[in-house]
């Protein structure tokens, strides 16, 4: 097998989190995640290697390098100049068969595992410096033509006007390749956020999962109310259950990435969303994820219909939780001098066990 | 709470039973003589003790109602002191009996107690080990001389050792004596039965409310498994089965013993083998005290042990043989089940945030440890082992009344008699004798017993509601909360109920036991004998189970039980198989035929009837 720093692209369980500079941080990163169990969307990275190539053989380098000479001094019009030269020829190029035969490969494996025609797949830039927002990422591209266009225009989009100018006050050189993320879309039947600590009052032996079925914006912009799960965090049994209205959900329009309503029937809207092992899955995950990552955690999962159970369950993004983590955390039980105290304090004040 | 159950006075007397109230002692009934004690009836909260007694009562079964209602109180009132609770008072209505815990009032009555109550319970909880020490040599020694009574026929002329040995007394004599006897034995039984009780489940509901505040709605399950022991005693019988079972195949009398259908066929047939006489050997071992298991919860007379009926210990073995021939898994998985109670405790200590409250789990855990060997051990000694015994003596007696003429069937008809009328029937018998002449009981007592059967018969169809008299605000007494899962939310789910009226049911709530969610065909078991006609994947449906049902827990998909809290057996066994069960349902042998298409939620306690059977 050809080492890494000279293929075009790498599956995301081969690489981990050290692999940055050959496939970008956002790619790199899966893979550590993969690596520690947390599972991602199934898909591949074309290095920046491939960026690199991409540029050599189309001879884009040269006709850059060539022509950056004659634009003379940098002003805001110059870099809009280069950044219109630089994006049109590198979205006009045709792509070198040794790249493009790699990736369709690679790309019809991932169709093969998914078990679906022309599979649907993002298609995210993925830089080895952090440069938040100022590349594109591209959703829903669907067949063999789109892919090699968006992989060119994700590449194109490290030479928007912003992405130019940012780098020159850096002081880096104007040419920048960048690694790009193939995942597959997630078919999400269900979408929803775990909490890896009950949000309503910080306890940290529960595990909480919001669901509701499609994408995830219906769960997070509140467009619904979704199925509530509250799972102990140590058995992960369910504890409680309250059923959501789910009346709408989010869907992808077909063949394009914006995003369209749908009412959901209503015998699907009176039961769970999710099977009894899918939660203890989804709830599983996010105990893993905040063992990882070592504090309480909030994270964005879908329900892929494209795979079995439970490799249906797919990690959308993570992120810290923001609010209990920074409380001050103070004693639930009063003080006792001895067992026998309290007990005597038992007695007297009596119970009202929860149901 | 502003909604009343119906008051206990007003309950309506079935038609045809006029007249019920003499099967039972006068002070179970709710009376209207003294305005004070009617007026006390009408403002407790009465609720039907369905956990012990899924069916009515026969008038001598009650003797172990009116042996726990002494002991549990006395224990609460007189000798630890519980500052705010006195005992809980029993009454009976239409074969039914309901309870209520009593408490006090006064709070400087209340404070007086406290000091008092330190010292003596505190002197319990010190020395725990040693007086459970102690407890268990009082109960087996009272075991043995209950196993040394026996109940004779009386003879046509006494033994010349009487007159050699100049005894001094007759055999009527001493067979009237050995009745108190008996009686003295079953209540001294219960009093013992009650000696950690109450401080058991005190130190419990301690540990179940600080880690609540700690981790509010932990599952009582999980805060079970923590503190459950692994060698429980009641998991003994069955372990001795699969230690048979292994025997069997090991010296290869399995098929020999697969071959037969009865007890009594494979014992003959093992009999003529010396490695089948080797093996017999080692099941009498057993049998004593392990099969002394009974097949229910040792509350009904009806409720045999395996003693009583081989048939179900072999069929257990059978079961065990088949397993362990398929290469199944056998028995309770202990080392698994150490690491898993290991593991769950020690994920919750690290969920532990502050010094105080790791304090408040640590100190709570450690004294639910100490107490909970006895929380499930008594039950083996008091209600299998003792009790199975003592009925079999009652049928000893039934068997002198049969030939005496007093009653039809020595096994089914003395139930119908309280136990003084037994007492007055043994002087009727034995004076009789004495005198020479015919008693009055064969005049009197089959046509009684044939009047009470019928009752009996009438009080079986009718549906005793959940709960009379008045809801408090708060539940507290602590027998309450656990045994029964008597709580305020319940009894507002019971006063619900009341308003949807009768029709067809599909839904029936009880209390969670085992978590999960699982669909499958009910099989409803009235009782152990019917195991073999479990399949693979059932759901079983039981008014409860014991320990003597263990061969089932590998073969179903979940449980659900009318009766029993989430500490019941059914709940503690079907959480460690990982099966769904719902306890306590009150109802389900009723509501649910066989072959429905059911679905139980462990979590939330609710069985769904999804599609009736053809």
């Amino acid at each position: 097998m050809v080492e890494k720093e000279k293929r075009y692209s790498i599956w995301y369980d081969e690489m981990d989190g050290k692999d940055y500079p050959i496939v970008g941080k956002k790619n790199a990163n899966l893979g550590e995640m993969i690596k520690a169990g947390i599972p991602v969307s199934p898909g591949f990275a074309i290095t920046i290697y491939a960026n690199d190539q991409f540029l050599i053989l189309s001879g884009i380098k040269t006709e850059i390098e060539k022509q950056l000479g004659t634009l003379g001094q940098v002003t805001f019009e110059t870099t809009k100049e280069a950044s219109a030269l630089a994006m049109g020829l590198i979205e006009g190029a045709t792509m070198p068969a040794v790249i493009g035969d790699d990736i369709l490969s690679n790309y019809h494996k991932l169709c093969e595992r998914a078990g679906v025609g022309a599979c649907p797949v993002a298609v995210r830039s993925s830089g080895a410096i952090s440069m938040p927002g100022q590349m594109e990422t591209y959703l829903n591209i669907c067949g063999e033509k789109d892919l090699i266009d968006y992989i060119k225009k994700c590449w194109a989009s490290a030479y928007n006007v912003e992405a130019i100018m940012y780098r020159m006050n850096k002081g880096m050189p104007f040419l920048f390749n960048i690694g790009v993320g193939i995942p597959k879309m997630v078919n999400s039947r269900v979408s929803g956020i775990i909490f890896t600590i009950n949000p309503i009052n910080g306890d940290p032996s529960k595990i909480s999962v919001d669901a509701s079925y499609g994408l995830g914006e219906a769960v997070v912009s509140g467009l619904v109310t979704p199925d509530t799960y509250l799972v102990d965090k140590v058995t992960l049994d369910v504890i409680k259950t309250v059923i959501g209205s789910k009346a709408t959900q989010c869907v992808y329009r077909d063949n394009a990435s914006d995003i369209v309503q749908r009412d959901v029937p209503g015998d699907k809207q009176k039961v769970p969303c999710l099977s009894a092992e899918e939660i203890k899955e989804v709830a599983r995950v996010g105990k893993l994820i905040e063992d990882y990552y070592g504090q309480a955690y909030d994270i964005e999962f879908g329900v892929d219909a494209d795979f079995p159970f439970p490799r249906n369950i797919i990690i959308l993004q993570v992120r810290p939780e923001s609010v209990w983590s920074k409380k001050e955390v103070e004693a639930k039980v009063a003080k006792a001098k001895d067992p026998m105290e309290r007990i005597l304090g038992q007695l007297l004040t009596g119970v009202k066990l929860r149901q | 709470m502003a909604k009343t159950f119906m008051d206990p006075h007003d309950v309506p007397t079935i038609s045809g039973t006029e007249g019920w109230e003499r099967m039972y002692p006068y002070q179970y009934q709710f009376s209207k003589e003294d305005p004070e004690r009617t007026k006390f009836e009408s403002s407790q909260i009465w609720y039907y003790d369905g956990l012990h007694y899924p069916e009515p009562h026969y008038p001598f079964d009650l003797f172990w109602d009116e042996a726990w209602f002494l002991a549990l109180s006395q224990y609460n009132s007189r000798i630890f002191m519980v500052p705010p609770a006195m005992g809980i008072d029993h009454r009976i209505i239409n074969g039914y009996v309901y309870i209520t815990p009593v408490g006090i009032p006064d709070p400087n009555e209340v404070g007086k107690r406290v000091p008092l109550f330190m010292e003596r319970a505190g002197y319990y909880y010190q020395n725990w080990d040693t007086l459970f020490g102690k407890w268990k040599k009082k109960v087996t020694a009272l075991i043995e001389q209950l196993e040394a009574v026996n109940f004779p026929e009386l003879p046509e002329m006494e033994d010349i050792s009487v007159v050699l040995e100049g005894k001094g007394v007759s055999s009527g004599y001493e067979l009237l004596k050995r009745y108190d006897d008996l009686i003295n034995m079953g209540l001294l039984n219960w009093q013992y039965h009650f000696e950690f009780l109450n401080l058991g489940y005190a130190a419990y509901v301690t540990f179940i409310n600080t880690t609540n505040q700690i981790f509010p709605g932990i599952p009582m399950s999980t805060l079970t498994k923590m503190v459950s022991g692994i060698d429980v005693i009641m998991y003994k019988p069955d372990a001795e089965l699969i230690r048979l079972a292994t025997l069997a195949i090991d010296v290869g009398i399995d098929e020999l013993i697969l071959k037969t259908s009865k007890a009594r066929e494979a014992m003959d047939e093992l009999a003529k083998h010396p490695s089948g006489k080797e093996w017999l050997a080692e099941m009498e071992k057993a049998r004593y005290p392990w099969f002394y298991i009974s097949t229910g919860t040792g509350w009904y007379h009806t409720h045999i042990s395996w003693n009583d009926n081989l048939d179900i210990p072999f069929d257990s073995i059978r079961m065990h043989i088949k397993s362990l021939k398929e290469g199944k898994e056998v028995g309770r998985p202990t080392e698994k089940l150490i690491k898993e109670r290991d593991r769950i405790v020690e994920e919750y200590r690290k969920l532990i945030k502050t010094d105080d409250d790791r304090e408040a789990f640590e100190q709570g855990l450690a004294v639910s440890r100490t107490v909970f060997p006895y929380v499930e051990d008594h039950l083996f000694y008091i209600e299998h082992w003792f009790h199975s015994i003592f009925w079999a003596k009652i049928r000893q007696i039934g068997a002198i009344f049969q030939n005496a003429g007093f009653i039809e069937n020595a096994d089914t008809d003395i139930w119908f008699m309280k136990r003084d009328e037994i007492k007055q029937a043994l002087w009727d018998y034995v004076t009789a004798w004495a005198t020479g002449v015919k008693p009055r009981g064969p005049s009197y007592w089959p046509k009684e017993i044939a009047w009470r059967k019928g009752v009996y018969e009438k009080f079986k169809e009718w549906t005793p509601p959940p709960a009379l008299g008045v809801p408090p605000d708060v539940v507290t007494e602590p027998f309450t909360i656990v045994l029964w899962g008597v709580t305020t939310d319940v009894l507002s789910e019971w006063l619900k109920g009341g308003e949807e009226g009768e029709g067809e049911q599909n839904t029936i709530q009880g209390s969670p036991g085992s978590s999960g969610i699982v669909e499958g065909r009910a099989r409803v078991l009235k009782n152990v004998q019917e195991l073999a006609d479990l399949r693979e994947g059932e759901i079983l449906v039981a008014t409860t189970t014991s320990p003597s049902w263990a061969p089932a827990f590998v073969k179903i998909g979940g449980a659900v039980t009318d009766v029993g809290g989430p500490m019941c057996h059914a709940a503690i066994v079907c959480r460690e198989y990982g099966l769904p069960t719902v306890v306590g349902t009150g109802k389900a042998t009723h509501l649910i035929k066989t072959g429905d298409l059911i679905k139980i939620d462990g979590d939330s306690g609710l069985v769904t009837i999804l599609e009736r059977a053809k």
